[in-house]
């Protein structure tokens, strides 16, 4: 085997073996996105301009533990397209019972266990859960933790608590109707 | 006298340990997986105490699924947990939830959605109690049952032939 004795070919296959190992920590641990649209305005690309785009750090783990918390900006799968990842804000999760805004045809919502009230900052430009109501908490792919660019705005994200949610105070564990 | 650890092979070994495990997760993460099925809600197709599957990630991937195709997906209900269950409608199907009730209601599956049953109608809990389930829930396709009995696990739906 003349192949494998090739320095250039050992030294290739020496890097190649690396690659799960970072694809592991891409797709469970830190990983960089971009934002598109303005449904997360004033949050993410507060100037309209389309070829400006936002980039975040995304943390995966989170998506291994589930352990959300309200007023987190989140990535997940749109309910009805696989194929698009959308960026919201958590409302309210299980047990909580929320006012949804006009789209929605009930008065109350009561999340059901497993899922959360996710939607974007920008209310009147969103489609999100006022839309297609609550979404199933396995979802979520990825929590924004940073915005990393541009670099004027390099902050934590914040969290913010919404007054159209009143908090459900019992013991998560516990079956609820 | 100094306890003396072989520090550079022993580094070497944890190295190789990682990219093995790391390569092993990609596997199941992308190409194809074993799991157990345990529960009473697929029961003629597998058994209650808990049946060895195979699941492949392509098909769900590739928008190759078909009404009739075995699927395990995470529970809408507990993103912890994943459950197998059989795929009844596609979207735009219309689907009645339960045939057996006199007041029948229909439902149309909506888009990027998947109406999923359990092959037991009595004893499943599936999407007539929590409704349609996002397609991207979907983690791959169960091709084979590994033990007991092992086997090929094929699309079971045959179309209706219409009397004339």
């Amino acid at each position: 085997m003349v192949f494998f004795r090739n320095p250039n070919v050992r030294s290739f296959i020496r890097t190649a073996a690396w690659s799960p190992v970072i694809l592991f920590f891409v797709e469970h641990g830190f990983s960089i996105g971009s934002i598109q649209g303005r449904s997360m305005q004033p949050t993410f690309n507060p100037d309209s301009n389309k070829l400006r785009r936002d980039i975040v750090l995304l943390n995966r783990w989170i998506a291994v533990t589930h352990e959300y918390s309200r007023g987190d900006v989140v990535t997940l799968y749109a309910p009805d397209d696989p194929d698009r990842v959308i960026t919201k804000r958590i409302i309210a999760l299980e047990g909580d019972t929320v006012l949804p805004l006009p789209p929605y045809p009930d008065k109350f919502v009561k999340i059901p266990k497993g899922h959360c009230w996710v939607e974007g900052d920008e209310i009147f430009h969103s489609k999100d859960s006022n839309e297609y109501g609550p979404v199933p908490l396995a979802l979520i792919n990825a929590k924004v933790s940073y915005i990393l660019w541009p670099f004027s705005r390099f902050s934590k994200v914040e969290r913010f608590e919404n007054s159209r949610v009143s908090v459900f105070k019992g013991d998560p564990l516990k079956d609820h109707d | 006298m100094p306890l003396h650890i072989p520090f550079r092979p022993l580094l070497k070994k944890i190295e190789i340990a990682i990219k093995l495990s790391c390569f092993i997760h990609f596997i199941g993460e992308h190409v194809m997986e074993v799991t157990m099925c345990i529960g009473p809600s697929m029961l003629p197709t597998f058994n209650t105490v808990g049946d060895l599957v195979v699941l492949e990630h392509f098909s769900p991937k590739l928008k190759r699924l078909e009404i009739g195709d075995v699927i395990v997906c995470i529970s809408p209900t507990n993103p912890l947990r994943a459950v197998c269950k059989r795929i009844i409608g596609m979207p735009g199907d219309r689907i009645c939830i339960d045939p057996t009730i006199i007041n029948r209601k229909y439902i149309t599956v909506p888009r990027g959605h998947v109406w999923l049953q359990g092959d037991n109608m009595s004893n499943s809990t599936d999407s007539r109690s929590y409704g349609p389930v996002p397609y991207a829930l979907i983690r791959g396709r169960v091709f084979a049952r590994i033990w007991p009995q092992s086997c090929w696990i094929k699309n079971g739906m045959t179309p209706l032939q219409e009397d004339d």
